[in-house]
């Protein structure tokens, strides 16, 4: 296995006026240079492989799309090396979209006007797809989800459901080597998240396509990444699998107990420091206990102790 | 009282909102000092070539400060419902302003409010006040700047009656820039504002006079410049009364289209 | 291999990409009829509007500057039809700060193919056709009323004068759209440099010195109809400035060009 995407220490860092607040304000903001430095992303180093599917996690504003931007060459990173497909985006931002498929959740990149299967056969043109790879990919397509119902509908008139999903089937039409996913399922049903993540799957799995998903979706990550990073305030805090995520907090038990009054009651505790039989002996002093859960810790409590924790390895 | 400050809140919000395109204003300021120059020496040949000082009684000061102060009665005035309203519709925005204590219109108008403050002191005031300088004395100052800020104060508010008038059109059809771009071209020249009403030929300005548009830049216009005899009562009053009629009637009339479009809404769903 | 695929994409393919893009919108331009129907009628009463303004004014006034009725027309005409492309094939300009305020322009940055081009290509505007006729027409008449010799050669150099003439305007409204990488309120900068389009009606003469430089130089509109005009209006006596035209207009057009792509790599894309 080689690598699909090398970043090195890699910041960025972003000019924006202070502005004050209220009428009296924006009159000083209109003549003042008071600028403030954003830090979007602090020294990051990252390697991903051919063909892995990465969940790139972090809380609203810690710096995800920005990352994704430089690596899709839209943007130059203030200091630090990355390379994609062994190219590096910025300076060879066409060459580099050659080989990479972008989705951004909820802001299609088709013709809007145009019914699915043009939008297609224009990307088939733009990415100069022979005629027998692009049937092979719409073969393909269609073995994993069914298509036909949207093929010839205007993107305007598709719902976000199907939206999205044309935008992903757009994405990897040219079988590029990396696909940037930006929050995928946002805002969709149960259902069309399912047939997503699917589809998401089966293609990494026939085309062996690198995926890089950024999402806030729990079941996302369950369903699809092996392999997590999590960055919060620009810099990464957690970098593995996920296994061992759980591994880390596999001593972790959250531990439900329904009480006299039948409320239940939840609490997340560590084995290794803490007795399970211990807290129900605890909380039977002040209260009867009808029923009793013990379950293992969900990927999103772990995520949400990592955010509230800062470093969680 | 509460709806007053809700108003002037709105109108809070919108200054602060213009005071904070830096860069923007300058701009604009630049080139429509740009855009005077062209328009000055456009008239002046056009004078020169006709060989008297006086076309249909109006002289080349008098063309000019028509001509430029109604472009910056056009700056000022300038608003995007048109395009708000479009833009609100087909993002469904528009239920959310329904659903607000405020009535739609009326919401339109004062949020409008802060930005036309604005550009009436950033954008209006300065040309007023470099025209007058260049013209030397040519504007007669004296009690018509009083009727004349009067009959300015109508004109904004007929042009914005025929903007909500015009507006939701938008509930019918997407076609926004077709909207738009006939409103303009017929309000901009049916009012004067390419070119002054006194220069239409005999039978076009029978048909101009009965039309509402001379109520945003012709009248007010008239008015500063003591035209048509509006420098005494007998000619001023029924000046600024036939843009009040016209306000009326216009608001009327977009009230009652407002009414019938926006149930389209209510029924389609948006 | 990126090497010989970038050379797969020179002109050629550009082209073909453009017509199957166009092909596509005008077919999906059919079924919203209502739509095509308004904006026809509106832009043949802006050329009705601009034409009975002119009317107006020679009502009033029988020549400008020396220009007479049918030069003037002739100006007028070789104005509207230099004014079409811009209107037809570069009309997205107009959507650019909307979407680059909405942070939606970021798609148009992950293509293999030129920026520029893919996001102009989105839009092309029929009615702008319609434009084109009256010009035509207008521009016709007035020729063929001045007595302009009708050769091989006069109608080569119109074909060449009017193309070249359009990149004028094309280049200004560049320039104008790609100011919103920079300033907020930059839909003003457009509609300003959209009315400066109404002069390029009137004979550049008319200005002093340094009015003169500016519309020559800074703010050509003196390129989009009087300098390319005078070639057919005054044969006998052809400004240097008109010759160079065609030049001028494809070094301001390239200038406009590069701007608006210095726009993109510098714009911070934090609209999302």
């Amino acid at each position: 296995m080689s690598e699909a995407v090398v970043m090195k220490n890699v910041s960025k860092q972003f000019k924006v006026l202070n502005r004050h607040e209220g009428l009296k304000g924006s009159i000083q903001d209109l003549f003042s240079r008071d600028y403030k430095i954003v830090q979007a992303v602090n020294d990051v180093s990252l390697t991903v492989m051919k063909g892995e599917i990465i969940g790139y996690l972090g809380p609203n504003g810690a710096g995800k799309s920005t990352t994704i931007k430089m690596m899709t060459g839209v943007l130059e990173p203030t200091e630090g090396e990355i390379l994609v497909n062994g190219l590096v985006p910025y300076k060879d931002r066409t060459a580099n979209s050659e080989n990479i498929g972008v989705v951004f959740g909820q802001r299609s990149q088709l013709w809007w006007n145009l019914p699915l299967i043009e939008s297609f056969k224009l990307l088939r043109d733009i990415y100069l797809v022979e005629e027998k790879d692009y049937q092979d990919m719409l073969e393909l397509y269609r073995s994993l989800v069914d298509i036909e119902p949207i093929l010839h509908k205007p993107v305007r008139q598709m719902s976000l459901g199907q939206r999205t999903l044309s935008d992903i089937l757009a994405a990897f039409l040219h079988n590029p080597g990396i696909v940037f996913l930006d929050e995928p399922t946002i805002g969709l049903d149960v259902s069309m998240k399912a047939r997503i993540r699917e589809l998401i799957l089966g293609l990494n799995e026939v085309k062996k396509t690198t995926v890089i998903l950024t999402t806030h979706d729990m079941g996302d990550v369950d369903a699809l990444c092996r392999r997590i990073v999590i960055i919060d305030e620009g810099k990464k805090i957690y970098d593995n699998d996920i296994d061992h995520l759980k591994n880390y907090f596999g001593s972790y038990r959250t531990l439900r107990m329904r009480l006299s009054d039948d409320s239940w009651v939840e609490k997340v505790i560590d084995e290794s420091k803490t007795d399970v039989m211990h807290v129900i002996a605890e909380t039977q002093k002040t209260s009867r206990i009808k029923d009793i859960r013990l379950e293992e810790i969900s990927t999103e409590e772990v995520i949400r102790k990592i955010y509230e924790g800062g470093q969680g390895a | 009282m509460t709806s007053v400050r809700k108003m002037t809140a709105l109108t809070r919000a919108g200054i602060t909102e213009s005071l904070q395109f830096r860069l923007g204003t300058a701009v604009t300021l630049f080139a429509n000092l740009i855009y005077l120059a062209l328009v000055y020496y456009l008239w002046k040949a056009i004078y020169a070539s006709s060989g008297t000082d006086v076309v249909n009684g109006m002289t080349f000061y008098d063309t000019m400060i028509y001509l430029i102060l109604a472009t910056a009665i056009f700056n000022f005035l300038e608003m995007f419902i048109v395009w708000d309203m479009s833009r609100a519709i087909q993002s469904g925005e528009i239920i959310m302003h329904l659903l607000k204590p405020m009535r739609y219109r009326k919401y339109i108008f004062w949020s409008y409010s802060g930005s036309l403050v604005m550009s009436f002191v950033q954008t209006f005031i300065p040309t007023f006040l470099v025209v007058a300088i260049i013209t030397r004395g040519a504007i007669p100052m004296g009690w018509n700047l009083l009727s004349f800020a009067v009959s300015l104060l109508l004109a904004l508010v007929v042009n914005y009656n025929i903007e909500m008038l015009v507006a939701p059109i938008c509930l019918y059809t997407e076609s926004t820039w077709g909207i738009n771009i006939v409103k303009e071209t017929i309000v901009l020249l049916l009012s004067g504002a390419t070119i002054p009403l006194a220069f239409f030929p005999e039978g076009l300005r029978r048909v101009v006079d009965y039309l509402p548009f001379r109520a945003v830049y012709d009248i007010p216009l008239r008015v500063l410049l003591k035209k048509g005899g509006t420098d005494t009562w007998q000619g001023l009053l029924p000046a600024l009364g036939l843009q009040l009629v016209w306000c009326i009637v216009l608001s009327i009339l977009g009230n009652l289209f407002w009414n019938r479009a926006v149930k389209r809404i209510t029924v389609n769903g948006g | 291999m990126e090497k010989s695929l970038r050379q797969k994409r020179g002109f050629l393919f550009y082209v073909s990409i453009y017509k199957k893009i166009l092909l596509q919108d005008l077919k999906s331009k059919m079924s919203f009829r209502a739509d095509f129907i308004i904006s026809t009628f509106g832009m043949v009463l802006t050329n009705l509007s601009g034409f009975v303004t002119f009317m107006i004014l020679f009502h009033n006034f029988p020549s400008i500057n020396g220009w007479d009725y049918h030069h003037m027309l002739f100006l007028y005409g070789f104005s509207l039809i230099a004014l079409t492309p811009v209107q037809c094939f570069f009309d997205n300009n107009w959507n650019l700060r909307f979407m680059v305020r909405s942070g939606d322009f970021i798609k148009y940055c992950f293509r293999p193919i030129n920026v520029f081009f893919y996001f102009i290509s989105e839009v092309f505007d029929v009615k702008g056709l319609g434009q084109f006729a009256f010009g035509l027409a207008t521009f016709i008449y007035a020729w063929a009323h001045i007595g302009i010799p009708v050769t091989a050669v006069t109608i080569a150099e119109a074909v060449l004068f009017l193309i070249t003439a359009s990149l004028f305007m094309i280049a200004l409204m560049n320039f104008a759209a790609a100011t919103c990488f920079w300033i907020i309120n930059s839909g003003y900068v457009m509609v300003i440099m959209f009315r400066f389009k109404d002069f390029a009606k009137y004979p550049a003469s008319i200005f002093n010195g340094v009015f003169r430089f500016i519309f020559t130089f800074l703010i050509p509109i003196a390129f989009v109809a009087y300098y390319p005009s005078l070639v057919f209006v005054t044969p006998d006596n052809v400004p240097l400035l008109s010759w160079l035209s065609p030049l001028i207009g494809a070094l301001f057009f390239w200038l406009s060009y590069k701007f608006w792509m210095l726009g993109v790599r510098k714009y911070d894309f934090t609209g999302s």
